[in-house]
């Protein structure tokens, strides 16, 4: 070990190694970045070619979308909101409707692409924009016109994901959507207001009278439909009373 | 085929004084004055100041040439583009000279006020004043003196003075350590770099730069018998001038700037400029002595003036490469391979010169 030690000290050290081999590799260098062009890219007008996989901001495609803000609630840095819009599709004769639509502040944004990701309808997509550069805090918060973006087929994120309970059982991995979470009521809490029947944005849930009470009235209780839900927890957020809990699929 | 300098710069002058002002002053009836601007003094006056000039004027305008030509190699070197500004980047350091122009003049509080603004004067009117030395051709010279390799080394000599004065009177411990530095090392290299130099002079007989050019011309360059004075000449060079591997005075990662650190705006340009001027001095001196200065091939079709500058332009390569490639050598490995290495090899050189002359092979 010692030997080896002393040899490779004597290889290194010296005029070869202190001044010649320097001296070559640089020329070496020299003379390939005269015949090739060296590595420097002149950002403003040349630039490199993207990745395929490649996220950039945060995209929309806007009669995809159907509100149900589980992008605001999944974004880890809190830079998207809903808020209410004019919808894009116009029936003749008929009042614009009012729609929830995602807002972004991309000056706040990580890029990190989830809200792509648990996106049920597939709406957000990760785009390759990445010169997002504003004079102004105001211009960087894309409200959702300014959102909107092509489609193209590499867009979609698409991450495939297998239960822990299935774990080791040959599964196919699927999307997230494919195995959702619904919500479940506690009948003590729950006072029947029907406010998760209008604000789900799917219409999954149905108030279903379930009796009578003592003044005569009928009691309400809301029914999901797991077929339509998209486990986006809205009802939970307007519930009044915390009557509603998500069952976890394990 | 070479310009001749003074031939042209005399003609001119001599129609311009004579001919187109002393015929306006004759019509004018101002016989006096006419007959005191035609007299041969005066004429040789303005035709010196305007050579002078002439001279000065290319020496920097080859010395920006100089630095174009390093950041651009440099830029190679590692990869990258380097200078961006102008056609192939050759406006870039104008740009940056006008940047350091417009720049505020600071006097340190703690520095010495007198000797303050007089170093860099020093400094830049010594550089300077080397290109009155260098032919650039058999017509192209300011001076044309029999000494004139005596006085170039000599202005060499006032370099570590005036860069001491400047590294003392900042008042700065990086500055008085870098000033200590250069001295120490100019000093202890112009003594391999004159006994090198002194071969040359063996062999050649003269130390007129123009007449050892001209031995180089009619006999061999002396590059081929005083190879080993040629090598330690150039390490004695790249050390004289202060440029990496030897760039101890001005070490960035020990010293900020090394003696310069204290001088800001338009002074801190002119001390790097005028450290490319003794760069261009440096290699033309390598050129003249060694490289057969003007002599090249073609001399009916290629001026002589550009093989000279060409020759520069490839010393100069040699002394870039050597700052990509080199590390920056330790403050007591300095000093040892000047007097260890470089000294014995200068010494066997001269014997060889004088060994040559001896038994008269050249």
């Amino acid at each position: 070990m010692a030997d080896k030690q002393q040899t490779r000290k004597e290889k290194e050290l010296g005029l070869s190694g202190f001044i010649l081999r320097p001296m070559y590799i640089t020329m070496k260098q020299f003379i390939k970045a005269c015949v090739n062009r060296p590595q420097t890219v002149l950002y403003p007008w040349e630039k490199l070619v993207l990745p395929d996989a490649f996220r950039g901001r945060p995209g929309l495609i806007f009669d995809k979308c159907i509100g149900c803000g589980i992008c605001m609630r999944i974004c880890p840095n809190r830079c998207i909101d809903l808020v209410e819009v004019d919808d894009l599709k116009k029936n003749e004769g008929e009042p614009v409707k009012k729609v929830k639509r995602p807002r972004v502040n991309v000056g706040r944004c990580m890029m990190c692409g989830y809200c792509a990701e648990y996106c049920p309808t597939d709406a957000m997509i990760v785009t390759p924009d990445y010169e997002l550069a504003t004079y102004t805090r105001e211009e960087a918060i894309f409200d959702p016109y300014k959102l909107q973006h092509e489609w193209k087929p590499g867009y979609e994120v698409h991450i495939e994901e297998v239960l822990p309970s299935e774990v080791g059982k040959k599964t196919t991995p699927s999307r997230r959507i494919e195995h959702k979470d619904i919500p479940e009521v506690e009948d003590k809490k729950c006072i029947g207001c029907s406010r998760c029947a209008k604000d789900c944005p799917v219409d999954a849930v149905k108030m279903v009278e379930v009796g009578v009470n003592e003044k005569g009235r009928p009691i309400k209780r809301p029914v999901f439909d797991s077929e339509k839900c998209v486990s986006c927890e809205t009802c939970l957020e307007v519930c009044p009373k915390d009557a509603l809990i998500m069952k976890e699929v394990l | 085929m070479y310009l001749d300098l003074w031939g042209l710069v005399g003609g001119l002058v001599h129609w311009l004084m004579v001919d187109v002002i002393g015929t306006i002053l004759n019509w004018l009836h101002i016989y006096a004055l006419a007959e005191w601007l035609g007299s041969p003094g005066v004429l040789n006056i303005v035709t010196i100041l305007v050579v002078a000039l002439i001279i000065l004027i290319v020496g920097m305008l080859v010395s920006i040439t100089l630095i174009w030509q390093e950041r651009k190699m440099l830029g190679r070197f590692m990869d990258r583009v380097g200078t961006q500004v102008g056609p192939f980047g050759l406006f870039q350091n104008f740009a940056d000279a006008f940047k350091v122009l417009v720049k505020e003049y600071i006097v340190p509080n703690a520095a010495d006020r007198l000797i303050y603004p007089l170093a860099p004067i020093l400094i830049i009117g010594v550089s300077m004043a080397m290109f009155v030395t260098i032919p650039y051709s058999q017509g192209f010279y300011m001076s044309n003196s029999s000494l004139s390799l005596i006085l170039t080394l000599a202005l060499f000599g006032v370099i570590p003075f005036a860069v001491l004065l400047g590294g003392w009177a900042s008042n700065n411990k990086y500055t008085l350590i870098g000033g200590m530095r250069a001295a120490a090392q100019t000093c202890a290299y112009e003594v391999p770099m004159l006994l090198s130099v002194a071969s040359v002079v063996v062999l050649t007989g003269s130390m007129s730069l123009m007449e050892i050019v001209t031995y180089q011309q009619e006999n061999l360059w002396l590059i081929i018998p005083l190879i080993i004075g040629f090598f330690v000449f150039l390490i004695s060079m790249i050390s004289e001038i202060e440029r990496v591997p030897f760039d101890l005075p001005e070490a960035e990662a020990e010293l900020v700037e090394g003696w310069g650190t204290e001088y800001g705006g338009m002074r801190f340009g002119l001390i790097m400029m005028s450290e490319y001027a003794r760069a261009f001095v440096g290699s033309s001196l390598i050129a003249l002595l060694f490289l057969g200065g003007w002599d090249g091939l073609l001399p009916e079709f290629i001026p002589a003036g550009l093989w000279f500058l060409l020759k520069v332009l490839l010393v100069f390569t040699i002394f870039i490469w050597a700052r990509a490639a080199l590390p920056r050598v330790r403050t007591d490995q300095i000093l040892n391979i000047c007097w260890k290495r470089l000294l014995p090899l200068a010494a066997i050189n001269l014997f060889i010169a004088v060994f040559f002359k001896s038994m008269g092979w050249f």
